[in-house]
């Protein structure tokens, strides 16, 4: 799954859509997908301009999209909202040029919460692991 | 059943880091959520979690979760009905 297919499914757009490719996905079970950073990403020009990093933060948001595959309906229309982080750890950077591989599987879920366990990885190599709770709502599009 | 009451509130306030909290200042009919202990649905699915772990009770359905989580008491009716199961 691709470009328009991803959108179809996220309500993000340019410049928040932080998912490219979607290489496996069993909703409710298991997702692995794909962000690949090019120099071109706007917050390279600041974070930092000297030396062109990813901002942690934006791991989380990473997983977090990739946790809007685990839904079985799309999400396009609606919202889905991260509602907790919990024991994020940001292992190493990642750079322009990286492949990035975002897995999350659920381990709860009660009501319109579900809280995943996410991890972000570059050639075999764990850059980022962190549980995330989030909502999802019927709505106008936001943020996750 | 006082007994179970007592690790009832013992896993919320260790599941929920409730600190400086003991469980006898915990009410059995007083509102788990808004009113009362003032949790929220975040705090909802932390304990569905430590009442699985904790008891080996799954709450799978969401009515039926809501309905125990009314208080104490309710919950751990609820708990002590299906752990029993």
């Amino acid at each position: 799954m691709n470009g328009e297919a991803i959108k179809a499914q996220l309500p993000h757009r340019y410049p928040f859509l932080l998912v490219d490719r979607i290489l496996e996905r069993e909703p409710g079970i298991r997702v692995v997908a794909e962000k690949l950073l090019t120099i071109n990403e706007p917050y390279f020009q600041g974070h930092f301009a000297e030396r062109p990093l990813l901002p942690g933060v934006l791991m989380l948001e990473m997983l977090a999209q990739a946790g809007g595959f685990l839904e079985s309906g799309p999400l396009a229309g609606k919202a889905i909202f991260l509602a907790q982080v919990l024991d994020a750890r940001f292992k190493a950077a990642a750079f322009p040029g990286d492949k990035l591989r975002l897995e999350v599987n659920p381990d709860a879920s009660f009501g319109d919460l579900m809280r995943i366990q996410g991890t972000v990885s570059c050639d075999g190599r764990v850059l980022c692991t962190a549980k995330l709770v989030l909502k999802s709502a019927a709505g106008p599009e936001g943020v996750a | 059943m006082s007994e179970l009451k007592t690790e009832v509130k013992t896993m919320i306030i260790e599941r929920l880091k409730l600190e400086g909290m003991t469980p006898d200042q915990i009410d059995d009919t007083a509102p788990l959520f808004g009113e009362g202990l003032g949790l929220d649905s975040i705090d909802a699915l932390e304990l569905v979690l430590g009442i699985e772990q904790h008891f080996g009770v799954k709450i799978e359905d969401e009515a039926a979760g809501l309905q125990a989580f009314k208080n104490v008491e309710s919950l751990t009716a609820f708990i002590a009905e299906h752990r029993a199961a």
